[in-house]
């Protein structure tokens, strides 16, 4: 009896765990509840909005196939982000630098300045010969010994680095996984322009912000925290606690500056000291006076600023400083030879030896390093919360996890997105119906935006064609509307650049402003504009279009075909009256085939000379050349509208 | 946003450029069929010039009477002692010597219209390039996250509403972060790029604009209507004058060097009455760790080409020179110590010159104190007396008429030192 009560209990209870599971399951699949009908919306419609919102633009035929497939499961397999992406993956093989690891990095990309060190050092470059006598023979020099060397200059990383990113933008059929890597790069900036940090530009995308954008925003916080680029981009790997907090000798703590280092140098040279025989008790007070100052509030302040709590999120100055203090210590691991980075940890991490590392409270993990003999061991406290003293690296851990979960971080992040995916002034309560999801969740970001698409918001009039294309968004969604092959991405770059986005070099930790007025000046929408005609006149090298495939290999039959054809192709599902209304004068003014074709007459022809030497040369050619130039002015105006169309204001939005 | 709308001003364009060529048609139809955009009343402009990589300051203007330097420096010391076989410094005032290859500068300082600072810097003491820089230029030593840079700041608070898109301009291929910011400025790399252009097809390109300017005027969005305008108002500023064939005034010779194009064509759009106020150009190649050279190398050439650069500029502008100041600037300055690699390193004051009919000129201003180690910040390097904020407030107070510093410089309060003489 007592055991078959047993018996029925345990299958009472796997049942109804079984029904939890299921309905939990449910709901993590379920069908989401777009609620775009309410809104006024055809499920076309809502297809083409989530398009433009969740991809770098709808390829032709985009918009069927999410029909096709539905709108919630298209959504979740994009959240997913593991469609297969072989045709991306092939073209991705040929740039084979992307997968370096920062310390494969450092050895074969090194910083100019270290080339030079060791070429001199090699005796293949005389240290006079520095900027002196034949630049040009000087560079050769430098160039063979790289050569020899098997090393690359940097801008050669930062180029297949920039050409991966486009590739991946243009042909990924993980596209929101793309747009949220863009998303959480640029929340969490670093940049190419400081120099100490640009080579590990590349693994900090790779290996720290893409696995994590749809995971846990802790992760991601961590992650960054203790990344290369970043320690060095905000100066943390610098920043320790004073000799005395540490009770610490301080040749342990391996933070010789380079002031310290000079001031020893000096020392050494016998004209100065005899300059000054009091120098060497005032070196001795000012190396003290260093070890003081050992704390960089660079990192604490933007992380709290810039990365969770917001300016406006309830931290003082006292907690920039405690928070400082709690992440002394943080540092980069030894990586490379002849002196790159990590180098004054490497005497220390040989003399203590690997295996008693963390034994003596150090903590690896791949290029991070804590170092505890520079870790301010005394007790903090920040936003309130204690850490007592001797916490070592967990308090660092500790402090990050606690802002990430923070409410004022909940909002922070939640404004961010929405102001991402909705519009550049998402409303107070779809920021806090975000915020509410991102604090139940302790931070889920997939989660969080599942909360956003669900909203009225999401699909409001508010929404709808509200954002403004950055300049790297327009040339995506051009390159991706028309179809392009693009055999050499650096060359949309250039261009991405001249519109006002030098990707990966802004320089501020702020990222950039994700506002529309912030992209629109009259020098970048000119550009836009000229970006549309070249691009649709094949005058980008390295991307090709084909406007007839486009169109199944229908040529339109007129310009004003043309003008509709592709201007439902290349925006679908908008409202395009005006537009086409706009457009229709340019080409039925009547002498637009004649002037044309005169432009063309002016342009010499091609013509197959070699294979026509008889006599009916000359007619031959000119038979050739009308046909030539009536072909020519048909494409010359197919170019020109499609041109136009991608310069127009409507494709400006999304 | 404050409306950038509305500079069409009746009156203005008169068809002078019209006969320069250059012009597309669709210009020429615009202009005979619509209001035509008007020509601004001029106003103060000031120019910055960014040396990027830190100038060596105490090479550009030596304390030639220091013996510290002197013996710091075996062989990068200059004398203004004439000696047979080398240039000597220019002396300006018995202790300061001017660089031989900036030779051009003497004159307008004895005019009294360059004021040179010495000891200027940043209170923040990095020695990273990058940082520093963005410090400089964002205009907060101790605050990275500031978003806007100084000049965009210094656009916002000019207290009229510039109603141009050439308020402020960068010469540069994308914006600097001086001029981050939600106040109009725009970069600029070549004048001759601002318009609509399909190569070898000028018909093709001026129907295209037209077409666009169609489109972007009646857009739903707001800013994109206005910018679109703006856009296409500014072309038609530019094409007012023949820029590929500009003539500078009084045979002033521009070097044919980035920074001389740079100033060529700032010169070009202050004639233009476009209604440029605040100005930027950069000029490289300063981090001279090796071999920097004397009176001739790497760092003569750098000042060479500034000195001649500006002094172009400043020919050029003849007549205008009482609405122009120009002001240079570099993160930070360079050990007193030569290196083992005859070059000099990272260190923290340097010096920056400002040039215009209203500075107080003819002075090195600051304090450069003896270079004996107690006096040099850490031990080794010129120490920083002068904020920078000091100064560009200066300039940008008097010059410009820009007195809140508050927003200008949000934690500066220091005193000025009298670089501007009105």
């Amino acid at each position: 009896m007592k055991t078959s009560l047993k018996v029925i209990c345990s299958f009472v209870f796997l049942f109804i765990a079984a029904i939890l599971f299921s309905s939990f399951r449910n709901k993590r699949s379920a069908k989401f509840d777009f609620p775009y009908k309410q809104a006024g919306l055809s499920e076309r419609q809502a297809a083409a909005h989530l398009l433009s919102r969740f991809t770098y633009g709808a390829k032709n035929g985009d918009v069927d196939e999410v029909v096709k497939m539905g709108l919630g499961k298209w959504f979740e397999q994009q959240l997913n982000g593991s469609i297969k992406d072989e045709q991306l993956n092939e073209l991705l093989s040929k740039f084979e630098d992307i997968n370096l690891s920062n310390v494969e990095v450092e050895d074969k990309y090194p910083r100019s300045a270290k080339v030079l060190r060791m070429a001199i050092r090699d005796g293949s470059i005389h240290k006079d010969s520095v900027n002196k006598g034949d630049r040009k023979e000087y560079r050769k020099q430098l160039q063979n010994y790289m050569q020899t060397k098997g090393l690359k200059p940097q801008q050669e990383l930062y180029r297949q680095f920039i050409s991966q990113k486009i590739l991946r933008a243009a042909y990924s059929n993980n596209q929101l996984h793309e747009l949220l890597t863009d998303f959480w790069f640029n929340h969490f900036n670093v940049s190419l322009t400081k120099n100490q940090c640009a080579s590990f530009v590349p693994a900090f995308e790779r290996d720290v912000i893409r696995p994590n954008v749809t995971g846990k925003f802790s992760n991601l916080l961590l992650s960054t925290a203790k990344s290369p680029a970043m320690l060095v981009y905000l100066d943390n790997f610098s920043s320790s606690g004073t000799s005395a907090s540490m009770g610490m000798k301080a040749e342990e703590m391996g933070m010789q500056t380079m002031q310290e280092k000079s001031f020893q140098r000096r020392l050494k040279n016998r004209k100065l000291r005899q300059l000054d025989s009091g120098m060497l008790n005032k070196v001795k007070k000012l190396q003290a006076n260093k070890k003081k100052i050992g704390l960089n509030e660079n990192y604490a302040r933007e992380v709290m600023e810039l990365h969770t709590l917001g300016v406006e999120g309830g931290y003082t100055q006292n907690d920039v400083t405690q928070a400082a203090r709690v992440l002394t210590g943080w540092t980069l691991a030894p990586m490379g030879d002849d002196g790159g980075y990590g180098a004054g940890m490497k005497k220390i991490v040989e003399k203590i030896g690997a295996d008693n590392l963390q034994k003596r409270g150090f903590v690896r993990e791949g290029d991070f390093l804590f170092v505890p003999t520079r870790h301010d061991n005394g007790e903090k406290t920040v936003l309130g919360k204690k850490f007592p003293a001797g916490g070592g690296y967990q308090e660092g851990v500790e402090l990050l996890t606690m802002l990430a979960h923070h409410p004022s971080t909940a909002k922070f992040i939640s404004r961010k997105l929405a102001t991402r995916f909705v519009n550049d002034n998402p409303s107070p309560k779809l920021v806090d119906a975000m915020a509410r999801t991102f604090s139940k969740t302790e931070g889920d970001i997939r989660q969080v935006m599942i909360t956003m698409v669900s909203s009225p918001e999401f699909w409001s009039k508010a929404a709808l064609r509200e954002k403004t294309k950055s300049p790297f968004e327009l040339a995506i969604s051009a390159v991706r509307g028309l179809d392009a092959e693009i055999t050499q991405p650096y060359q949309l770059f250039t261009w991405i650049n001249k519109m006002g986005q030098k990707m990966y070099y802004y320089q501020a930790p702020t990222g950039f402003p994700d506002r529309g007025q912030y992209w629109i000046n009259t020098g970048s929408l000119l550009n836009r504009m000229n970006f549309g005609l070249a691009l649709a006149s094949q005058r980008i090298p390295g991307v090709k279009i084909n406007l007839k495939a486009l169109n199944a290999s229908h040529e339109p039959e007129s310009a004003e075909a043309a003008l509709l054809t592709y201007s439902k192709m290349i925006m679908p599902e908008r409202n395009l009256e005006e537009t086409v209304k706009r457009l229709k004068p340019m080409l039925n003014d009547p002498e637009l085939g004649s002037k044309v074709e005169k432009a063309a007459e002016k342009a010499p022809v091609q013509q197959p000379v070699a294979t026509m030497m008889n006599e009916d040369t000359e007619l031959m050619t000119d038979v050739k050349k009308k046909d030539a130039v009536k072909k020519n002015s048909d494409k010359d105006m197919l170019a020109q509208v499609v041109g136009v169309i991608i310069g127009s204001p409507e494709f400006q939005r999304k | 946003m404050t409306s950038r709308r509305g500079f069409i001003k009746s009156g203005g364009l008169a068809l002078f450029g019209i006969g320069l060529g250059g012009v597309p048609g669709f210009l020429i139809d615009a202009v005979a069929g619509t209001k035509p955009p008007g020509l601004f009343k001029r106003k103060k402009i000031m120019v910055c010039i960014f040396q990027r990589g830190a100038m060596d300051g105490l090479m550009a203007v030596t304390p030639f009477t220091d013996p510290y330097l002197k013996a710091a420096r075996p062989t990068l010391f200059m004398s203004a002692a004439s000696s047979g076989k080398n240039k000597p410094l220019i002396d300006l005032d018995g202790r300061f010597g001017l660089h031989p290859a900036m030779a051009t500068f003497e004159q307008v300082f004895r005019d009294k219209r360059m004021a040179i600072v010495h000891g200027i810097g940043s209170p923040n003491n990095t020695r990273s390039h990058f940082d520093a820089q963005d410090f400089m230029e964002s205009g907060t030593p101790f605050k990275k996250g500031t978003e806007s840079g100084w000049l965009n700041r210094a656009v916002g608070l000019l207290g009229h509403d510039g109603a141009t898109p050439f308020q402020g301009v960068s010469l540069t291929s994308s914006l600097p972060r001086s001029f981050y910011g939600d106040n109009p400025a725009v970069a600029i790399s070549n004048l001759q790029d601002f318009n609509i252009q399909m190569r070898g097809n000028l018909k093709g390109a001026n129907m295209a604009a037209k077409s666009f300017e169609d489109l972007y005027d009646q857009t739903s969005s707001g800013f994109l209507k206005e910018t679109g305008k703006e856009s296409f108002e500014a072309i038609k500023m530019l094409q007012k004058t023949d820029v590929r064939n500009y003539k500078p005034a009084n045979n002033a010779v521009y070097p044919n060097t980035s920074l001389g194009n740079s100033l060529k064509q700032i010169a070009q759009l202050i004639k233009m009455d476009v209604g440029m106020e605040v100005a930027f150009a950069e000029s490289g190649g300063w981090d001279t760790h090796f071999n920097q050279g004397t009176e001739t190398g790497i760092f003569a050439r750098n000042v060479n080409d500034l000195s001649e650069s500006i002094m172009a500029f400043w020919a050029d502008m003849g007549t205008l020179q009482d609405d122009v100041t120009v002001m240079t600037m570099t993160e930070f300055g360079r050990t007193v110590k030569q290196n083992g690699t005859g070059g000099t390193d990272h260190g923290r004051g340097s010096c920056n010159f400002i040039l215009g009919n209203g500075v107080s000129g003819g002075k090195v201003h600051g304090l450069v104190n003896p270079l004996s180690i107690e006096n040099l910040e850490d031990g080794r390097d010129l120490a920083v007396t002068t904020d920078f904020r000091s100064v560009f407030s200066e300039v940008a107070d008097k010059h410009l008429g820009i007195h809140n510093d508050k927003v200008l410089f949000p934690d500066w309060n220091g005193k000025t030192i009298g670089v501007m003489a009105v």
